[in-house]
């Protein structure tokens, strides 16, 4: 029987990588670290890698990364890629908190301590400890702080969320903050316009332009993430509502993450608050944890940063602990 | 028609020109870079990197087998990423515990027939576009990427579905995913080479008026080539959701030129009539090879997303070298 070419060609690569499986792994190596990141689609993202490299390089420790361009099977292999090579921790971004259980079991079965960095992961057997903002508690009080400040306008607010990917528990809690806040304040702030994003910017920006068309006097907008702020700008400024605090018509303005566009935009009052998630704080933690679960001792399965709202009354005091201030844009 | 446009063997070349094959030059490619770059990359010559790179390159080659065939007929299908979620939510809602089925005996059984089903219908919607109201492949598939992408997405909210049973994540790991893509590159192989349905493919790939005034029921094949494609992609979401164990609205939405990539990297031909299983069982292994080469490597995101750039847009200009030897000679 004539075997066909092209299975004799299958067979021949399925030899040469049988052949080569046999050869030794390699000699001593350092102490290192995999970092795994869903994406580096915004500042957030880029600014947390960088620090990971900052904070690993500082104690010592060798980094290797990987993204997964959003897709969790990449990650999934990426990872296990990082367990062929015996690193000696994984820090990982999920993309999703389901899909990365098997990362997590995958790790378990390896005996390599792993930790979430900034997005926690589904409840499961596996073993793991995450780092993540509190971001219903920090939401809330950003969202808080708009509402005082509609109160001291003295008018009650048509106000607008633009929401982030619900797939996405990050984006859950901040917009359970920000309902948690509005449900306190009937008296201030009436909710019209509830934009889904999926963390995009063009469905942001649509979105946002589409509840101004039906509700021209919103006078309060919360972003979930600072990275949508440009499609909100670029809405405000089609509506001609982009305007500084105190000027007539300023439409009141909060955010989440404390990007260097939020930054920018407090420091020349476009922006009323942002909830900041402390970056060095998460990535600090993250590198103690590894540490800690390799030397035995059993780290908290979640660590909470708290954060901070900071807004202009604060801007001075607390923007040396604010990442976007670090790497704010010429 | 050439013999590779039927699939047969066709007549060798001589010496040295042998080697320029789309299989052999494919198969030197992966020898020679993982010859050049193995022995630098940590990790890379171990059973467990081999079994990691193999699970992974499996769904990608059920997906890529679909879009061989698709491509033969001198289409494109660019709604496999929207049937992958589709199938992915289909399949999860069925069998999670709180699904219609969750917990029962058919649970599995069940979500995979629908799962496939899924495919299916998204498959054959395709080819009625493009066969019967001759729409262009590309606005047809990517009407229905978009809209398929969209319902996916509306029906969960943007919430992956899970947890899954345990025997259906099994089909995502080995043996179940090798038994799974063994059966559909070998049945989409047969198909192409043993059916008469395979003939008919090529020819209405390599020039369809010819196919046409010769009885080839070109509309009927080009249909049947988008419902295989789309029932593939469903097989193919069966082997990432079992992966990833969690039924995701935007399973593989950054796929698609990773199988279009390895599909013209093994051989096949983007205008038709050209192109084989086996080849881009190839393609898909060396597009991996990089893939996993470059990530056990000590490289940057930005690094590493320039240099696979490179080394494809290098693998496809010896692609085009080897064509116009072929050709002169």
């Amino acid at each position: 029987m004539r075997i066909p070419d092209g299975f004799r060609s299958c067979a021949l690569v399925a030899a040469l990588l049988a052949a080569a499986c046999d050869a030794p792994a390699g000699g001593p190596r350092p102490l290192t670290v995999g970092v795994s990141f869903e994406i580096l689609q915004t500042e957030f993202w880029v600014a947390a890698l960088e620090a990971f490299k900052e904070e690993l390089g500082r104690r010592g420790l060798r980094m290797i990364q990987a993204i997964a361009e959003g897709d969790a099977n990449r990650q999934i292999e990426q990872v296990q890629n990082f367990i062929t090579r015996k690193v000696d921790g994984i820090i990982l971004v999920p993309k999703d908190a389901r899909a990365c259980l098997p990362i997590l079991r995958s790790a378990n079965e390896a005996g390599i301590p792993i930790v979430l960095f900034n997005r926690p992961p589904a409840e499961s057997d596996a073993r793991s400890v995450a780092v993540v903002a509190d971001n219903f508690a920090l939401a809330k009080e950003t969202v808080a702080f708009l509402v005082a400040e509609a109160r001291r306008t003295g008018t009650r607010r048509k106000a607008m969320i633009v929401i982030g990917d619900l797939g996405d528990i990050n984006a859950v809690g901040r917009r359970d903050g920000f309902e948690a806040a509005v449900r306190e304040a009937p008296d201030a702030v009436e909710v019209v316009a509830r934009v889904p994003s999926e963390w995009n910017q063009e469905k942001a920006q649509a979105g946002v332009v589409n509840a101004f068309q039906a509700h021209p006097d919103i006078g309060l907008i919360f972003t979930s993430s600072d990275f949508l702020l440009p499609s909100i700008v670029s809405a405000l400024k089609s509506a001609g509502k982009y305007r500084r605090a105190g000027e007539p018509g300023h439409v009141l303005l909060g955010g989440f993450d404390g990007d260097a566009t939020a930054y920018g935009m407090l420091s020349e009052g476009y922006l009323d608050a942002t909830g900041v998630q402390d970056v060095d704080f998460e990535v600090r933690a993250c590198v103690q944890a590894i540490l800690d679960w390799r030397e035995g001792k059993e780290p908290p399965a979640t660590i909470l940063d708290p954060g901070f709202v900071i807004h202009r009354g604060n801007l001075e005091e607390k923007a040396p602990r604010m990442w976007g201030a670090r790497v704010r844009k010429p | 028609m050439t013999g590779d446009a039927t699939g047969a063997a066709g007549p060798p070349g001589a010496g040295w020109k042998r080697l320029l094959r789309p299989d052999l030059f494919v198969l030197g490619l992966c020898a020679a870079y993982a010859a050049l770059v193995g022995p630098f990359t940590p990790g890379f010559f171990t059973v467990r990197n081999a079994e990691n790179l193999l699970v992974h390159a499996l769904p990608l080659f059920v997906l890529a087998s679909g879009q061989t065939v698709v491509m033969i007929t001198g289409g494109i299908d660019l709604s496999m990423t929207s049937v992958l979620a589709l199938s992915s939510i289909a399949g999860a809602w069925v069998m999670t515990p709180s699904g219609p089925l969750g917990g029962g005996p058919a649970a599995v059984p069940a979500a995979l027939a629908l799962m496939l089903l899924a495919g299916a219908s998204v498959g054959i919607l395709n080819g009625l576009a493009v066969a019967r109201l001759r729409m262009p492949p590309f606005i047809a598939t990517l009407t229905a990427m978009t809209f398929f992408s969209g319902l996916a997405v509306w029906l969960t909210q943007s919430r992956g579905i899970g947890p899954l049973p345990a025997g259906f994540n099994a089909l995502g790991r080995l043996p179940g995913a090798v038994g799974i893509a063994a059966a559909a590159g070998a049945g989409a192989h047969l198909l192409l080479s043993r059916t008469i349905l395979g003939r008919w493919l090529y020819a209405a790939g390599h020039n369809p008026r010819a196919a046409l005034v010769s009885g080839v029921p070109v509309a009927l094949a080009v249909a049947l080539a988008y419902l295989f494609s789309g029932t593939l992609a469903g097989l193919a979401s069966v082997l990432y959701t079992a992966q990833g164990g969690t039924g995701s609205p935007v399973l593989g939405q950054r796929l698609l030129l990773d199988v279009v990539a390895a599909t013209v990297l093994g051989g096949t031909s983007l205008f038709g009539g050209r192109g084989r299983i086996p080849w881009t069982f190839l393609g898909v292994l060396f597009f991996k090879l990089i893939d996993n080469t470059l990530n056990l490597l000590d490289l940057s995101h930005f690094t590493i997303m320039m240099v696979k750039g490179g080394l494809i847009l290098t693998a496809a200009l010896l692609d085009t070298l080897r064509n116009r030897i072929l050709e002169s000679s």
